[in-house]
This record gives structure tokens, sequence and C-alpha cells, in this order.
């Protein structure tokens, strides 16, 4: 109620529209206000400098051709990247990452969305309790499935299958899919289906060719959010990866534990890339703003 | 009402994940705990009994305690640092009129989201380390002789984690602070209240429940982090999730790992239970929505 209200209040409203409305017993006020600002917008751009000068320093870092740390940098070089690149634990790493992302992206995708159907749609009694199992895994720590399913395929006697670590990350981004496919299905007129009904759809072409189109944002949203988080996945990973076919967090934490070169920043830089490239799909399919909510 | 007679075909579309949470989540669940309670492995020994000496080891020995406190300790520095760095950024994000603005930082608080936890750790073990940025800029600008310890220590891991945590603790504070009507604050100015006392009068106890929320997510991720504090403490730091995984990994004890894992997982349900309520008080709606 509140949110609808404020937001519709013309923004002449606000700052400029109070200034003027102060008269001149306030004006004394206007100085302190103004630095007021001024601390207010520096204590901010400070805060978003802590927030992205780590990512630039390690840009910074790939870039410097020096084998150790040094700042301010000497120069450029690709050298870590071809490193990176030509390494082939890492190489293998990465192939193994973008396996299991593909695959889990793919489960989760098929998974969370008819979840999300079955919820927004099935009449399904008690949907609010099975949403909120849906999205559980994210409120656990992760740490603590990757043990669960450790144990439990310990007990199980299964090894370390392939398939037990993508179920793993499965599980930890359908809580992404449910949420992104559900904020469509809530804004979804359902006049749509009614008319396609009404002029002769049969249930399963109403489904494929006007529900499946309209929520194709909130799945590809998701599809992408389940693929950008199994691929930087550590917890779940590192007990579930089977040694000779690690992912690429792991291999790089193992590599960090004894070495802190280039080429850890090359590899960063490739996943720093990865996760802008996200952010600015996620801005173009659907906007950044239905992800916000935690 | 009788909504069950109009469940329709569209309800089976959940049977698919019901089927896979049964199987990979809540079964291992439910065997941690049941392992928590067994002397050894039932698939291995023949002879195993139910036993509550793993979490009598918790409570008895000092040193996990210690552990504990360690976590804990850790946590609630970040939950407040967090706090303090969050705060006036997420009161920038809700009050900015421009969408522009407003997208860019967005944003700045989910690039760094959505970067690896490897990554960012490795940043940070880039500029705090003995030769790193931090110090070889204070260093050659003659303001230290000797590197400051920045980190292999608690100090290393509560700035790592900080950095990891503040875009949670941005998002949910926007949330609510967006919902403040922005007008209360302006009445409260045009009454003659200045600015800071406008702000600490009226948005600051309106936004006392989106603190809550953002302290107990806050607090709740950062007592399981693992890969921060093993790297940034350099092995020298121990806490919960670090103890767990090494139960396993060096010592392979399933049984005591489960407690510690059980330890964790009541403190982490409470939690987030408290995130929910608190946030769903605020938005009047169930918090998971």
């Amino acid at each position: 109620m509140r949110a609808t209200v404020s937001k519709s209040a013309p923004p002449a409203f606000s700052r400029q529209g109070n200034a003027v409305a102060t008269t001149g017993t306030v004006r004394a006020a206007v100085a302190p206000k103004r630095y007021g600002r001024a601390l207010y917008l520096a204590v901010n751009i400070a805060i978003l400098i802590f927030l992205l000068a780590p990512i630039a320093i390690v840009v910074v870092f790939a870039l410097n051709p020096t084998p150790f740390i040094q700042f301010p940098p000497v120069g450029i070089s690709l050298r870590w990247f071809a490193k990176f690149f030509a390494a082939r634990d890492f190489m293998h790493a990465l192939g193994v990452s973008l396996e299991v992302a593909a695959l889990t992206t793919i489960c989760a995708t098929v998974f969370g969305a008819s979840a999300a159907l079955a919820i927004a749609r099935g009449n399904l009694p008690g949907a609010q309790l099975v949403l909120a199992t849906m999205l559980s895994p994210l409120m656990l720590p992760a740490i603590l499935t990757g043990l669960a399913l450790f144990q439990a395929y310990v007990l199980l006697d299964v090894g370390r299958p392939m398939w037990g670590l993508v179920a793993g990350h499965t599980l930890l981004t359908i809580p992404y899919v449910v949420r992104t496919t559900l904020a469509v299905l809530h804004n979804f007129d359902l006049r749509l289906e009614e008319a396609a009904r009404n002029l002769g759809a049969s249930p399963a072409r109403t489904f494929f060719e006007v529900t499946l189109p309209l929520i194709k944002p909130g799945v590809l949203a998701g599809a992408i959010f389940a693929f950008i988080v199994s691929f930087d996945q550590f917890p779940v990973s590192l007990f579930l990866v089977s040694p000779g076919s690690e992912t690429l967090p792991i291999v790089l934490f193992n590599y960090l534990k004894f070495d802190l070169d280039g080429t850890i920043g090359a590899a960063s830089v490739v996943s720093i890339l990865l996760a802008l490239l996200v952010v600015i799909a996620l801005d173009r399919t659907v906007g950044l703003r239905t992800y916000v909510k935690l | 009402m009788s909504s069950a007679a109009r469940i329709n075909g569209l309800a089976f579309l959940v049977l698919p994940s019901a089927l896979l949470f049964a199987l990979f989540f809540f079964l291992p669940i439910g065997l941690m705990a049941v392992m928590s309670l067994l002397t050894g492995n039932p698939v291995v020994a023949p002879h195993v009994d139910f036993t509550a000496r793993h979490y009598a080891r918790i409570i008895n020995d000092p040193y996990y305690l210690e552990v504990i406190w360690t976590t804990i300790r850790i946590g609630l520095w970040t939950t407040l640092i967090a706090l303090v760095i969050g705060y006036p950024l997420a009161h920038w994000m809700a009050r900015i009129k421009s969408r522009a603005g407003h997208a860019l930082l967005l944003m700045a608080v989910l690039t760094p989201m959505l970067t690896g936890i490897v990554v960012r750790t490795f940043a940070w073990m880039a500029l705090l380390s003995d030769k790193g940025v931090v110090n070889q800029t204070l260093i050659s600008s003659g303001l230290i002789s000797q590197p400051l310890k920045l980190m292999y220590n608690e100090t290393g891991i509560i700035i790592g984690l900080v950095h990891i945590y503040v875009p949670f603790m941005v998002l949910t504070l926007t949330g609510v602070i967006g919902r403040i009507d922005e007008r209360l604050e302006q009445a409260a100015e045009n009454l003659g209240a200045s600015p800071a006392r406008a702000f600490l009068e009226v948005t600051l106890p309106l936004s006392l429940p989106g603190i809550l929320a953002g302290s107990l997510l806050v607090f709740a991720l950062s007592i399981s982090a693992y890969v921060t504090p093993i790297l940034l403490g350099g092995f020298q730091i121990m806490t919960l999730p670090i103890l767990i995984y090494q139960q396993i990994s060096a010592n392979f004890n399933i049984g005591f790992a489960a407690a510690l894992g059980m330890v964790l997982l009541v403190v982490s349900l409470v939690l987030v239970i408290a995130y929910n309520r608190v946030l769903g008080l605020v938005s009047g709606q169930h918090g998971l929505q």
C-alpha cells in the first residue's frame, strides 16, 4: 500500500520541491545540508569502491606481467591468459565445470519450471508448503547439503559419480528457476489462456502455444542463474567431486593454497566476465529488478 | 474449500522435483541426523548402537566450544560491519530517482555477488597479503615500514566475509527502506528537523525490521562460510565448517561430522526462520514469496 503511494508521488515533490517549499528561516540550514549531501555521496562512493575494487584488482593482476603481485602494475601482457589456457589441469577443470553446469541447467530448468507451474496452476493443496520446500536449499548452508549428500553416497556405497554432483547442483539451483518462473506466472494474464481455449485450442495446444512462450523469459532467467550458480558452486562440489575430475573452483582453491601468481588472476577474469555476461543477459531478458528479492 | 477436488493435470508437474528433493535432500539430511546418533557406519560395522557421545564430545571438549565461539565471533563482526557498510548504499539504492542510476547501483551490487567465492577470496589475498596491494601502497608511500598483518588472522577473514555478504545486506535493506514513505522524512524536515535528525528519528526506526532481517541473513551466511575463512585465515583459524570438512577429509569421522553438521543445521534453521518471520511481518505476507 505504502510503496504504491510513494511511487506515485510526483518526483518534483522530493528534494527540489522541498528546497522551494523551505523559506527564509531555513535558508541558513541549506549550507550544512549541502555538506551532508556531499558526505552521503562520498560515503556511498567509498562503499562502491570497496565492493568493486577487489574485482578490478583481479583484472589488473591478470594483465600484469610480473609473476608476483605488483602495484602499481608495470605493464600489460596476456601471458597469464596464455598460461591458463595452456594448462591441462585448468582446462580439464574448466571442461568439467562447463559440463556439470550445462547438465545442472537442463535438470534445474525442467524440474524447477515444472514445479513452478504446478505451484501456480495446479491447485495443489499446501502449495505454500511446496514452495517453501522448493526454496529451502537456499536457506540451508550449502556445506550441509554437501555433507549430507556425501554421507548418503557413502552409506549407499555409490562412490562419487558425476550424476551425484549434478544432483547436488540441481538441488541448489532449482530455487532460482522456481522463483523466476513464478515471478512471471504471477504477472500472467489468465484471460490469454481462456481466449485460446474459447477459440477452440486443446489444453495441450494452449499450453505450448500460449503459456510456454509467455513464461519463457522467467524460465530463461532461471536457467541463466542456474548456470552461473552451478559454475561457481563450491561447498557441495568440495564434498562430491571425484579426484581427477574436479570442477574449476575446486582446482582454483587447491592452487590458491600454495600459489598466488597471475594464472589464477586470468582464471578469475574468465569467471568474472562470465558473471558480467550473466548480469547483462538477465537485464536484457527480463530486467534485473525481478531478481533483487531475496 | 474443496481445492483438492479441483486439482488439475498441471499439479503432477511437481512430482519430478518432489522426488528429487525427497531422495537427494530430505533423505540425506535425515541420514545425517541418524548418523550423528550412531556409534559407527551401519553399512560396514555389524554392531551399531545409538549414542549421544558425538554431541557429548562437542559440549565437553573446550576445543570444540572454542571453535564454535570463534565462528560466532567472526559472524558477529562480519554482520556488524556489513550493516554499517550496507546501510548507506541500501538507502541510496532505495531513494535514487534516476532509473539508470538505480540499474548501475544494482549491477555494482550484483556483479560481486555473481562472481565466484574463490575468485573474490583470491582478490582479497592479492590485496591483503604482506606483499599485497594495500601493504605495497602503504610502504611505498612511507606511511608504514613493516607490512601490516592483514590476513592469516581473523581481521582478514572478516574483511573477506564482509565483502562477500554485504550485497545480501544491501538487497534486504533496500527492500525495507524502499517501503518507507519518503514523505514522512520530508514532513519531519519541513517541521524543522535536520536531515540527520529526520533520518535518525524517522527512517532508521522504521527500517529496524530490515536491519534485523539483513543481520540474521548475513550472520547465517558467514557462520557457514568455508572458502574465505580457510584461505584468508591461512589454515590457522578453525571455524565450524572447516572443522566439519576436516572431520570428513582427514579423520573420516562421519558420525562426529554429522553431529557438528546438526549443530550448524539447527542454528541456521533458527536464523532463517527468524529472517522470514521478520520480512514476512514487514511485507505483510509470507517472507519466502
